[in-house]
């Protein structure tokens, strides 16, 4: 939550700090495409429209605090879209846009509503069954998407007056696209939706009590990021040029998790952190072998989810959190050991944190969430299971 | 069985006044510190009671007892430190805590229950005929306490009533052969007759077994009926220490903190 | 007359691949019950579990020696998870959980494709060719091998958590883990025990499967969805509800791919994903679950 309000911003001297950061970055991401060669700008053209996919789990899992492994199938819904309008209607590439973000509003609006009933678990289970079903299903409807075989659409074409080459002015166009993604999904969340889901997310009964609508909330969240991973796609489509229904299995669902998680759960730069571990981790460890990015990857999100669980953006608020905590004399007692979770009687919700004997080596590691972990004073109303 | 109003510090065992003892105890949750400082002692054998009005940090200092909430100062049962154990570890030092709520294993049956509490004396070290002997022994000697234990055995724990299931938690305790028994609110949610018969059954072990018990309540009347010595606790600190009797004649003590309408003990 | 046999050919076979289901779904439910988590890793750990005992075989060793060495190893191995991976995660909240499992599966995947490579093996089949003809239906051996293999597993499970002790302290850990600690019980061995032996049941379902299926990393990802479709279905604390899940799914599957034309063999994918969201809706603890209750 310090990155959070970091960026947010409060105080001139915060202002300052960020106006020139922005600054900074701007310069640095429209200067790039002409210091790069054509497949480095292509890399950080895919990084840029991942940072939009992850943008939008991030609003539902982050924030939203509700797990999707299925995210994929929105990003290829965009991707189709797209391809569809491109390849058999001929619209031009500006109409796909909008037709891939309020189709998948309205998708990601679908999916909200049985999402409702479904606790964190069987959220992940009917997500991740989705995604596992679309690939097939996009085969069986060969006359939309062209089956197996898939669709090959034109690329982004440069106009005269730009003087830029292909992947250039690719880069700029899906830069733009992002810029408002990312101010989009930063405005939500600051907006009532955004608090809407924080509370949720924290303290969902409360959260109710207090008047927050919960089933249009958790609905909006759903739609939102369905939104913006079908916007994801639809630049995808724009990028690549080509979609087949192998290219969205569930890997693709479960890598964008991954990165979302390794970069940053519920901070606003996670997801381009994240989105540049996608890009990268592979194409880098692919040279030592076919399964090296797995295994990086894999070793990667235990290791982030042990040791920094706020991601990667939020190990310097931990560090500064830890850091204050060492400074102020008074130490906190350590956190209770105790209640484990109850079995038997479904998913589990958050449990305490297990005996300090059981600890070993990792006595050290604070779970995701240090307030949560900590049991209630003795008197205060027990701890509801998140939704 | 009727008022238990006979004087009952002369019974406890004064050869080891600090069986177990508790220095300078500060313990809580998190940031929020519950305990401010405890000092009070208990000798063997004796039954202490532990009273005080909600919040004043009864059932804390109960788990710092067993290894259930960290703190610092220290706590030595017999000479060895308490404080920082885990759970497991209190149990293997004799400590056995019955907790509030009872915590019952409710999908198993009464007998696994009892079954369980012994595990500490049938692990593989300790098996062979004399120990499953022991054990077996020890449930006759259980469901002579609680003979409504032995008519449910093979029902679910769950299923049980609650002072059924208060019962059952101390049998299971029992069948530690603890050194120290402690026992949390084990009144709560039971019927003033059933707690009645529990408490006169705690009594009956303590002089039996010569068990250590400290028992905490909110029900002081109960406790005081049966203990030795009382510690009465408000915010995390220790008000008022001394023998159960003359804590349950101070009237003014018993209103104040124990919210105990004195004049009306004996009739009720 | 031949459609019935037909029907009842079709339905043997999904007895046949239900009972695969139901021995994965018996892993996942064993670790639920233990440590409340679905266990997203469950299906690659089996396959990385069949991956050793093909490596065994193919280094020399007789299959039916192959096997419990394989066993042995697993119910090692899941130990190990248990205490390197999910012991520093077991307070977090339950996203975190469910990453770090994410995160092992992909990790787990990929360490085969490492070791392996990603070419599909060959994987010695237990059973003998050939088969019953039970009037008019073909019931193959392997079939019954599968189903009878499972039924096994089954009973020694139920004698292990009847009849033993360790199984009763297995049973109190699932149970109340709390009381358990306040017994002496030190459950994180005991967490340890369970997961050892999820990975056991995890490791048969995928020896049964290899000889189909063929060996390769992500031989069990598709098992995987059909699990949790038959836990779902069973109930994720029911040992029983998983074995009557799993048969219940691959009948289904079965005959939803061989009688529905609209779905056929390549939509089939879709029937797990149809019973999670229909058990979900109308009885979300499933058959057998006790249902939800907030903890008090």
């Amino acid at each position: 939550m310090n990155t959070l309000t970091t960026a947010l911003g409060t105080g001139r001297l915060r202002w300052l700090r960020a106006a020139l950061t922005v600054l900074v970055a701007a310069a640095v991401a429209v200067g790039a495409p002409f210091y790069f060669a054509p497949f480095q700008v292509f890399q950080l053209t895919m990084v840029l429209l991942y940072a939009v996919a992850l943008a939008g789990l991030n609003l539902l899992v982050g924030f939203g605090g509700q797990i999707s492994l299925g995210h994929g199938a929105f990003f290829a819904a965009g991707a189709y879209t797209a391809a569809v309008m491109l390849d058999r209607y001929d619209t031009g590439h500006l109409a796909t846009l909008p037709a891939a973000a309020a189709g998948c509003f309205l998708l990601g609006l679908g999916f909200g509503v049985p999402a409702l009933r479904l606790r964190g678990l069987y959220l992940a289970l009917v997500t991740l069954s989705f995604a596992v079903f679309l690939p097939p299903l996009l085969k069986r409807l060969e006359s939309v998407t062209g089956g197996s075989m898939g669709l090959t659409v034109d690329k982004l074409e440069p106009p005269a007056w730009s003087g830029l080459a292909e992947d250039q002015w690719t880069y700029f166009v899906v830069l733009a696209v992002t810029a408002v993604a990312l101010l989009l999904a930063r405005n939500l969340l600051r907006s009532r939706v955004g608090r809407a889901l924080l509370a949720v997310r924290d303290n969902e009964s409360a959260a109710e009590v207090m008047g927050v609508r919960l089933a249009l909330h958790k609905t909006l969240a759903f739609a939102w990021s369905a939104m913006f991973a079908g916007v994801a796609g639809c630049l995808y489509t724009w990028v690549i040029g080509f979609v087949s229904p192998d290219s969205f299995s569930f890997v693709l669902s479960i890598t964008l998790l991954a990165g979302l998680v390794v970069g940053g759960l519920a901070s606003l730069y996670g997801p381009l952190l994240g989105a540049a571990f996608v890009m990268y981790v592979p194409s880098v460890s692919q040279d030592l072998s076919e399964a090296a990015p797995g295994v990086v990857f894999g070793l990667l999100i235990i290791t982030v989810m042990f040791v920094a669980p706020t991601g990667l953006a939020g190990l310097p608020g931990r560090v500064l959190g830890a850091v204050t905590r060492r400074l102020q004399r008074t130490a906190p007692l350590d956190r209770t050991p105790g209640a484990e979770p109850a079995f038997g009687a479904g998913p589990v919700p958050d449990a305490h944190p297990k005996s300090p004997a059981e600890s070993g080596p990792s006595a050290t590691v604070t779970p995701a969430d240090p307030e949560v972990a900590d049991a209630e004073p003795v008197g205060a109303p027990p701890r509801t299971e998140k939704e | 069985m009727s008022e238990p109003t006979t004087d009952r510090t002369e019974g406890a065992a004064s050869t080891e006044p600090d069986f177990l003892e508790v220095r300078d105890l500060h313990a809580g949750y998190g940031q929020a510190r519950v305990l401010q400082g405890l000092d009070f002692s208990v000798a063997r054998g004796e039954v202490c009671a532990v009273l005080g009005p909600n919040g004043a940090g009864k059932t804390t200092t109960l788990r710092a007892l067993c290894g259930m909430v960290r703190g610092r100062g220290s706590v030595t049962l017999n000479g060895a430190q308490l404080l920082g154990r885990s759970p497991e570890q209190a149990a293997r030092l004799g400590v056995a805590h019955v907790p509030e709520g009872r915590g019952t294993f409710n999908e198993l049956t009464v007998e696994e229950n009892l079954h369980i509490g012994a595990h500490l004396r049938t692990g593989l070290r300790r098996r062979g005929r004399a120990g499953r002997a022991a054990v077996v022994a020890d449930l006759e000697r259980i469901y002579g306490y609680f003979p409504t234990l032995r008519r449910r055995s093979r029902q679910a724990a769950g299923s049980l009533s609650g002072g059924e299931q208060q019962m059952l938690a101390i049998g299971r305790a029992l069948m530690l052969r603890p050194s120290l028994l402690l026992l949390d609110e084990p009144s709560l949610g039971l019927a003033p007759l059933v707690t009645r018969e529990l408490f006169e059954i705690v009594r009956a072990v303590n002089e039996e077994e010569r068990t250590t018990v400290v028992v905490v309540e909110q029900n002081a009347q109960l406790a005081l009926g049966i203990a030795h010595r009382a510690h009465v606790l408000e915010a995390g600190r220790l008000v008022l220490s001394g023998p159960a009797a003359q804590i349950r004649e101070d009237g003014q003590v018993a209103e104040v903190y124990l919210g105990v309408s004195v004049r009306s003990r004996k009739a009720g | 007359m031949s459609t019935v046999t037909d029907l009842l050919q079709q339905v043997v076979e999904g007895l046949g691949s239900g009972a695969v289901y139901a021995s994965l779904a018996l892993a996942l439910v064993l670790i639920h019950r233990f440590t409340g988590i679905v266990n997203f890793a469950q299906g690659e750990l089996a396959m990385l579990s069949t991956y050793v005992a093909w490596q065994l075989v193919a280094s020399g060793m007789p299959f039916w020696l192959a096997l419990p060495v394989t066993l042995a190893v697993s119910f090692a191995g899941g130990m190990l998870v248990e205490r390197i991976v999910i012991r520093p995660v077991q307070g977090a909240p339950e996203l975190t959980v469910v990453i770090v499992t994410v995160g092992l599966f992909i990790f787990v995947n990929a360490l085969a494709g490492l070791i392996w490579s990603f070419t599909v093996k060959d994987f010695p089949q237990p059973f003998p060719d050939g088969a019953l003809d039970l009037a008019g239906v073909r019931v193959d051996w392997s079939t019954l091998g599968i189903i009878g293999v499972v039924a096994v597993v089954m009973g020694l499970l139920y004698l292990l958590f009847q009849h033993t002790s360790v199984g009763l302290v297995m049973r109190a850990v699932a149970c109340n883990p709390a009381s358990a600690r306040l017994s002496g019980i030190r459950v994180g061995r005991v967490l340890m025990l369970g997961w050892g032996l999820a990975a056991t049941v995890g490791a048969v379902s995928g020896v049964l499967v290899a000889p189909v299926l063929f060996l390769e990393p992500n031989m069990m990802g598709g098992v995987l969805i059909y699990a949790f479709a038959a836990a779902t279905l069973g109930g994720f604390d029911s040992p029983v509800g998983a074995v009557v899940g799993g048969l219940f799914v691959g009948v289904a599957e079965t005959l939803t791919g061989a009688y529905v034309d609209v779905i056929g063999a390549d939509l089939k994918v879709g029937v797990p994903l149809v019973i999670i969201l229909a058990v979900l809706l109308v009885r979300p603890q499933g058959l057998f679950g006790r249902a939800a209750v907030e903890r008090a």
